[in-house]
């Protein structure tokens, strides 16, 4: 690539209001999305009891390790759309059609939804929705870990010792970094590689990137 | 027994499932869970219809608050009273909603967080269109299966060979999901969704009086452990 020269931003990108307004794919998209995730949530639930038990007898804290796969809702939500509110909001559907279809938790894993779906958008709106790299995206999942940590710890665990407590938070942090993160972001690359990313940042960038290797 | 809970508005069923985390957080000792347990279960057997849905939600329950109780134990320094209330405070939390779950029609709920929350209605039709597609999701996972069988790449013994096989084709129900939802969105805007100013409903989105009733003993059920703890004050 020739890389030094910055590509021009075209110019309906540039206009902060229209780069901010949902246009109906970016809703339908959200609310879509979501509900796969919901789906794909529902299946992992099955495994995550049977590998999260296994945690459990070992060392609980260490646990938190399976936690990222449960923030993949936002983060691809936040990745693709990259609208204020896409990753909250794909979160928050992902986690009430599982809680809908049936899980251990109830309909109390929507506000465990909401909390990460938040500490994704966080991160997000703290790059004023303008930066989706790979390390953005590793802070999202690190911050959205870190918010459903400090949930569990005063909802599910509030007996365990503070020094068990930061092990939890450790061993989430990492995986909500390298699985929601790290993983996001890659699962994202692939799909706009699909082209069925085309209407969406990450697509656009994809076909430039082609363009700019075939120059 | 009766089944009030399977004609009551989705909204009050969620509602008093969230409200259980209000009462799980006020639970202090064992004679406040089990109250509070007890009037869970008692709500429950009342206002159940008789088959509600499948048992198996209710080992999930269970099987969350057994891994809770023990790491209680181990480390909460091995009090055994503390680790039973742990884990009986996971069971109120997660139980009404792991029981009401199965009773909560989808496209009830969308047309309710519409009129009745007035949420944005862009966001509660596209949630509803979203939520009629949901048996199209479990049509497509059995046709990619169905497809990767064909060409000989089924899942092998391995647990390796499972999850790489279960990644492969939730990654193709992502990209048909982006697909459908390009898709589904063009149709909306032919039909002037995104300029629409008034907006109609199929359905009506009712208020009875048993959904006030249900509310209303959801927020009592709620305050049970908090008014256990003020009047035994130890």
């Amino acid at each position: 690539m020739e890389g030094a020269r910055r590509r021009k931003v075209p110019a309906m990108l540039d206009n902060p209001v229209a780069r901010l307004r949902y246009r109906t794919i970016d809703l339908v998209t959200v609310v879509m999305l979501g509900v796969a995730v919901g789906v794909v949530f529902w299946g992992w639930d099955q495994l995550y009891h049977v590998l999260s038990g296994a945690a459990a007898f070992a060392f609980p804290p260490s646990k938190g390790i399976f936690g990222g796969a449960w923030l993949l809702g936002g983060l691809l939500g936040g990745l693709i759309v990259r609208k204020p509110g896409a990753a909250l909001l794909t979160e928050v559907v992902a986690s009430s059609v599982e809680a809908l279809l049936g899980n251990g938790w109830g309909f109390t894993n929507v506000i465990s939804g909401a909390i990460q779906g938040a500490g994704a958008e966080l991160v997000l709106a703290l790059f004023l929705y303008r930066r989706f790299g790979p390390v953005v995206a590793m802070l999202a999942g690190t911050v959205a870990a870190a918010g459903e940590a400090l949930y569990e710890w005063a909802v599910y665990y509030p007996e365990w010792a503070l020094g068990y407590r930061l092990a939890h938070l450790g061993f989430f942090g990492v995986s909500g970094a390298l699985v929601a993160g790290l993983g996001g972001w890659a699962v994202v690359r692939s799909l706009a590689r699909t082209g069925a990313l085309d209407a969406f940042g990450p697509g656009r960038e994809h076909h430039d990137r082609a363009a700019a290797r075939l120059r | 027994m009766t089944g009030v809970l399977a004609r009551v508005n989705p909204l009050v069923l969620i509602a008093v499932s969230l409200l259980a985390l209000v009462a799980s957080l006020g639970i202090r000792d064992l004679t406040g869970a089990v109250i509070t347990l007890g009037g869970y279960l008692v709500a429950g057997v009342i206002l159940l219809p008789a088959r509600s849905g499948p048992p198996a939600r209710f080992a999930a329950v269970a099987a969350g608050a057994l891994s809770v109780a023990y790491s209680s134990w181990l480390l909460g320094g091995r009090h055994l009273e503390a680790a039973v209330v742990a884990g009986l405070r996971i069971v109120v939390l997660a139980l009404p909603g792991a029981a009401v779950a199965p009773l909560v029609d989808p496209a009830v709920l969308a047309g309710q967080l519409g009129q009745r929350l007035r949420l944005p209605h862009r966001f509660a039709v596209s949630l509803a269109a979203a939520l009629h597609r949901f048996d199209q999701l479990g049509r497509t996972w059995h046709e990619l299966a169905r497809a990767r069988r064909a060409r000989g790449s089924g899942p092998g013994r391995g647990p390796v060979s499972r999850a790489r096989y279960a990644a492969s084709i939730t990654f193709a129900l992502l990209v048909a999901t982006l697909r459908d939802a390009t898709g589904l969105a063009v149709a909306m805007d032919a039909r002037g969704f995104a300029r629409a100013r008034t907006r109609s409903w199929a359905e009506p989105a009712p208020w009875t009086r048993a959904d006030t009733a249900v509310l209303l003993a959801g927020v009592a059920l709620a305050a049970v452990p908090h008014a256990v703890g003020a009047l035994f004050v130890r």
